[in-house]
């Protein structure tokens, strides 16, 4: 019994002994939880001695057990004393120590873009649709008769020969299919697919045999016609009109000229305004000095006309009943002139620095 | 089409700055490009009369000569060979000019002598070709001493730039030109008169048969002034023509100038020739050419002495015939070229070029004349098949008058005579076995004013019809018979004639009106509509869009081991560009090396485009539209990370991307299908893509041999989803429906589970998932453990199983045996243990 007491009381004296320094000069949080451990841990002396409890004179218990539960407190405080300095000590280090460099570069955030010939058609397509045009697709390769001949070209026209136009090969067969060369065969398509009266457009890529600096063998148009009864010319230049003017603004004057295509009569081209050296604005100086329009203050920007009666033959629509309106333009010229890109091949080489710019 | 201002208004009587008329006629569809002034800067340049030539002492090239300007004498030192003798003009630069080469002249010493301005010549003048020698005016020709030399050589101009259409074969000439100007200012239009010959052969016998042309009317007024010049013996008057291929030669006419002297052209013929981009040779060739920009329809001439026979034969050619044209060229024929021959073979390929053996050199004395009206498509086959584009073929090609055969031969043969010193026979030989007559249109007098939307009186409709030439006659109906001319092949239908009365009247006096679009409901095309979706979520997750060529070598097929064979082009551009993509892959492996090469730390490209799939026994492919992503390099942008691209950031983009767009989510699976789908993939990192089951993708990792095989030095992400794919899988899926949201709370369990490394995580969620257990809602991967406590060849995988009871609150109880149970099943099915 007193043999207890006295180891009791003896290991209570050690335990406050090693207490007293054990937590100074530890200078990691784990060195203090292990002297920590070693003190009140499961296995730890005080633990231990905690245990003779039972075995002490019940009238020295209450009194002891008051004592070594002061004990306990007193290494805790002083744990969680050093634990807070040791903290402090780091907090003051990180405060104090060495900066972060704030001329590293940060951390970049990837931007992507649509290309720009994608937000060029985005932008038609949306102004178009706002007109009332359907939107419609047709396929890039093709029968050469939809291509041409239902086009109203006459046969041996340069465009129909293999200078000028790729021919797809076909095991076996003949060489009648070829890579659209126009985004004209829309008409054929839906013409031959629903009735009239219908107002379309088509986007798409169209192929001809060219390649130098202002030709691409690949290169991205949109066509469009209406068909109806009663369309006329005049029709015609109101709906492209507007098209221009919300696409390039109410002020930019539009001219419209005769011109040739097979598939209309009469055919036209438009001119607008040069955007670039904005010639309604007066300053002929300026004008005279554009490059993009060559001091004339005009940009072409794309072929119309009505519909030819050939190309209702060929579909089967009554021309007497029937007229129609049709207009094609390049993509690549007009989003060359929005971005300032002086060769075409630019648009198609896929080069990461250009196509984040732009 | 280059035209001269200068003639067009000599022709057309408009007297209108060049301004003016090239918008006038951009106006009437005839686009004018350019303008370019000429004789511009020539002002101290005049004419001077040769007064006397002296040698220059110990230079034997110089010579000083005396020369009066109109103002006085003054001397200069000339160092060409052909200074004339005194009484000769020449064209004299005082001080002050400054010529078109930019030389500024002064007063200065040559050879010790002093020199008060320079005697010029064409090419420093920057009016011709020159040649050896300054430029000296002959006899006849105008400009007196002390006059500008622009004014009394008429050099200044404005030489337009015509972008003309091919439908407008008319306007390849200056007289059809000036129609277009007299039309466009309100004048009426004559043709010149083409003039006749002022010396003519004695003793032709006119024979009044049908092919022949006389080449001036009796009654004509300057008979008397003839000079009757005696035929040169054993020349013939009249050369035999024989067609033996009507329908492409429907029109063949051969006329005889005897007695040339061959030699230089005057000054103005000369000058005119060269300022319109024509080459000067000698008074006969520059004849042709003349009455080639003139009147647009090209003529050739034959050293009549030449040819065998003499006689024309017009047939086409045999298989394998030969021929040296005149550019010296060896040309071989197939049996569509149409050839002119004499009595011993080829002579000239019709409409294109002439031939070496027969045309006009300096001791020429005899001429035979061509004017004829070829096939517009024959000529053009030919033209083609011999890469052999000239001034000719471009205009028969797109169609001369045929009934301008005889105007031209009158002009051709009156200038050969007025400048060469030749003699015509009075008769042409005309041959003309399918007469040519002006189209009937039968037209409607209110189709313009219906066509284009505005009133039109018919007045104007019929005066604008007939300013152009037609002809026009009332018949039975209501319609008029409109006899379009000849030189107009391209008006044929009665919306020919409109756009002719839109034209004159200028488009800009068209109104302008919105049509009444009735919806059609259609709107944009589905595929069309998701592919704008597709791209504009691909790009704002930080992606590129490339657009590349449709077209690619068959290498760069084989390279990148895409399946499959292309359809290939009948004529490619090159080998590089010789078959239609069937993957996206080859091009943006190409442009994800190019960024490699410019040392981009990484490439996040994405494209959206068709390829095309050869369909058997179809004669069109399949295009179905793909998606393809690339990512290579750094996957975070920055000096202090290094992490690379893999598959997971592939699967993770193409998930978030149908996410965006069709709100369902994407599955990414191993399929050993892909072995022969997609050899292109790294066999061990790969997966096929799917939503509820319907495969529509794939995604991986390059197979690294294919990446060496593109010399790309980093590792590629390589995704592509199918369109037509998503749409059938977005169907089946249908519309997302709503659900209550969940009254009671869910409760969570953790478990690690160790597992060999061959098992998938997707396996051991489903088992988790799918044990049975209907109170479990979700299972998430939260941990993937490999090392210390976990034996080789396995990994611990710590998923969190969330419990739900949509109708009560869980109590603990019940989630334990639910875990134990679904913890227990999910071992079994794996064959997994509980990690330590």
């Amino acid at each position: 019994m007193s043999d207890a007491l006295e180891r009791f009381e003896k290991g209570l004296r050690e335990v406050s002994e090693a207490s007293a320094g054990a937590f100074t000069g530890r200078s990691t949080e784990q060195a203090l939880r292990d002297e920590n451990a070693k003190l009140v841990g499961p296995n730890g002396q005080l633990t231990q001695l905690m245990k003779l409890m039972r075995e002490l004179p019940a009238d020295r218990r209450k009194d002891l057990g008051q004592q070594a539960n002061a004990l306990k407190a007193e290494i805790q405080a002083a744990f969680e004393g050093a634990l807070d300095r040791l903290a402090r000590a780091a907090r003051e280090a990180e405060l104090t120590g060495p900066a972060l460099d704030p001329t590293l570069p940060g951390r970049g955030v990837r931007r992507g873009r649509l290309h720009p010939l994608t937000r060029t058609i985005h932008q038609l397509v949306d102004v178009f649709v706002a007109l009332g045009f359907d939107v419609e697709d047709a396929p890039e390769v093709d029968y050469a008769s939809n291509c041409f001949g239902k086009l109203g070209f006459p046969p041996d026209h340069p465009a129909t020969d293999m200078q000028d136009s790729f021919f797809v090969e076909r095991p076996g067969g003949e060489l009648d299919t070829v890579l659209r060369t126009h985004t004209t065969t829309v008409q054929i398509h839906q013409m031959l697919k629903r009735p009239p009266p219908m107002a379309v457009i088509c986007p798409g890529a169209v192929y001809r045999r060219d390649d130098d600096a202002t030709h691409s063998p690949m290169f991205a148009q949109i066509d469009g016609f209406a068909v109806d009864e009663g369309l006329t010319f005049a029709h015609l230049k109101g709906v492209l009109t507007a098209f221009v003017r919300r696409l390039f603004g109410d002020e930019v004057p539009v001219r419209f000229r005769p011109s040739y295509f097979p598939f209309v009569e009469p055919g036209g081209e438009l001119d607008m305004g040069c955007v670039f050296c904005r010639p309604w604005e007066a300053d002929a100086e300026r004008t005279r000095a554009c490059r993009v329009c060559k001091g004339t203050g005009w940009m072409e920007i794309l072929g119309c006309g009505m519909i030819h009666p050939v190309v209702f033959e060929a579909v089967g629509i009554d021309p007497t009943r029937y007229t129609g309106f049709a207009f094609g333009m390049g993509i690549d010229r007009i989003s060359m002139l929005r971005h300032g890109v002086s060769n075409i091949r630019l648009l198609y080489e896929n080069d990461a620095r250009f196509l984040a710019r732009l | 089409m280059k035209a001269s201002h200068r003639w067009l208004t000599e022709l057309s009587g408009v007297d209108a700055s060049a301004a003016d008329v090239a918008a006038a006629l951009t106006r009437l569809g005839l686009e004018v490009e350019d303008v370019e002034p000429r004789g511009e800067g020539l002002d101290h340049v005049v004419i001077a009369e040769v007064r006397a030539a002296a040698p220059v002492q110990g230079k034997d090239k110089l010579t000083l000569v005396t020369v009066f300007d109109g103002e006085g004498e003054r001397q200069v030192i000339c160092g060409a060979p052909n200074v004339p003798a005194p009484g000769g003009r020449v064209v004299l630069a005082r001080p002050g000019a400054v010529l078109p080469g930019g030389l500024a002249i002064a007063e200065r010493e040559v050879g010790g002598v002093r020199s008060s301005g320079m005697l010029c010549s064409e090419t420093e003048l920057g009016i011709g070709p020159g040649g050896a020698g300054i430029l000296v005016l002959t006899n006849g020709e105008p400009g007196r001493p002390g006059q500008l030399a622009r004014d009394a050589l008429e050099l200044t101009d404005h030489v337009f730039e015509i972008s003309l259409t091919p439908n407008r074969p008319d306007c390849l000439g200056h007289v059809g030109l000036a129609r277009e100007v007299a039309l466009a200012f309100g004048v009426a239009f004559r043709a010149p008169s083409p003039g006749v010959p002022a010396r003519l052969l004695a003793g032709v016998d006119r024979l009044d048969a049908p092919g022949d042309l006389p080449l001036l009317e009796d009654d004509a007024p300057h008979l008397d002034t003839l000079t009757l010049v005696e035929m040169r013996a054993g020349v013939p008057a009249l050369v035999p023509i024989r067609i033996e291929s009507p329908e492409r030669c429907p029109r063949y006419a051969g006329g005889v100038v005897q007695g040339v002297t061959i030699g230089p052209s005057p000054f103005w013929l000369r000058h005119r020739l060269f300022s319109l981009g024509v080459r000067p040779i000698d008074n006969v060739v520059d004849v042709t050419n003349l009455v080639l920009l003139e009147l647009g329809h090209p003529i050739h001439a034959f050293d009549l002495a030449k040819l065998r026979g003499p006689e024309i034969v017009v047939r086409q050619a045999r298989e394998g015939e030969t021929m040296a044209t005149l550019d010296g060229e060896e040309r071989r024929f197939t049996a569509d070229d149409l050839l002119i021959c004499d009595g011993g073979g080829p002579v000239a390929v019709a409409g294109v070029m002439g031939g070496r053996d027969s045309e006009i050199g300096q001791d020429t004395r005899d001429v035979l004349i061509e004017v004829a009206y070829f096939d517009a498509r024959s000529i053009r086959r030919t033209s083609r098949r011999l890469g052999l584009h000239t001034e000719s073929s471009h205009r028969f090609e797109r169609g001369v008058d045929p009934n301008g055969v005889p105007r031209a031969m009158r002009r051709a043969v009156s200038l050969m005579c007025l400048l060469a010193r030749g003699a015509a026979s009075p008769i042409a030989r005309d041959v003309c076995p399918a007469p040519i007559a002006p189209r009937a249109i039968a037209f409607d007098p209110a189709h313009p004013g219906r066509l284009l939307g505005m009133p039109i009186a018919e007045r104007q409709t019929r005066a604008a019809l007939e300013a152009i030439g037609c002809a026009i006659s009332p018949s039975e109906d209501h319609l008029w018979r409109v006899h379009a001319p000849t030189w107009r092949p391209d008006l044929g239908r009665p919306e020919d004639l409109v756009e002719e009365v839109a034209r004159i009247g200028g488009y800009d006096a068209i109104p302008t009106a919105l049509p009444r679009v009735l919806p059609s409901g259609r709107g944009v095309d589905a595929r069309l509509r998701l592919a704008r979706r597709l791209r504009e979520a691909a790009a704002d997750l930080g992606l590129l869009e490339a657009v590349n060529f449709a077209f690619v070598s068959r290498d760069d097929l084989t390279r990148a081991r895409i399946p499959g064979a292309p359809l290939a082009l009948a004529n490619p551009l090159s080998e590089e560009r010789a078959v239609l993509r069937t993957s996206l892959l080859p091009g943006l492996l190409a442009a994800v090396a190019r960024s490699r090469r410019h040392q981009a730390a990484s490439a996040a490209l994405f494209e959206l485009a068709r390829v095309y799939h050869p369909v058997d026994g179809e004669p069109l492919p399949r295009e179905p539209w793909h998606l393809a992503i690339a990512l290579a390099g750094r996957r975070v942008d920055h000096v202090a990370e290094d992490a690379r691209f893999d598959l997971y950031d592939g699967k993770g983009v193409l998930a978030s991307i149908v996410e965006a767009t069709l709100g369902a989510p994407l599955e990414a699976h191993g399929d050993e299908a892909l072995d022969a789908e997609a050899p292109y993939l790294h066999p061990r990192r790969r997966a096929r893509l799917s939503i509820d089951g319907v495969s529509v993708g794939v995604v991986g990792e390059l197979h690294p041999d294919v990446g060496d095989a593109a010399d790309l030095d980093a590792r590629l992400v390589y995704g592509e989803l199918w369109l037509e794919r998503l749409f059938e899988a977005a169907a089946a899926r249908g519309v997302p429906q709503a659900r209550a949201l969940p009254r009671f709370p869910s409760v969570s369990r953790d478990v690690a589970l160790v597992v060999a490394e061959s098992v998938q995580v997707g396996a051991v969620a489903d088992a988790l998932a799918t044990a049975g257990e209907r109170l479990v809602e979700a299972v998430e991967l939260f941990d993937v453990y490999r090392g210390a406590g976990i034996e080789e060849g396995h990994k611990s995988l710590a998923f969190r199983v969330v419990y739900r009871d949509p109708g009560a609150t869980l109590t603990d109880a019940r989630v334990d045996t639910a875990h134990g149970r679904v913890v227990r099943a999910a071992m079994e099915a794996v064959g997994a243990r509980p990690r330590a």
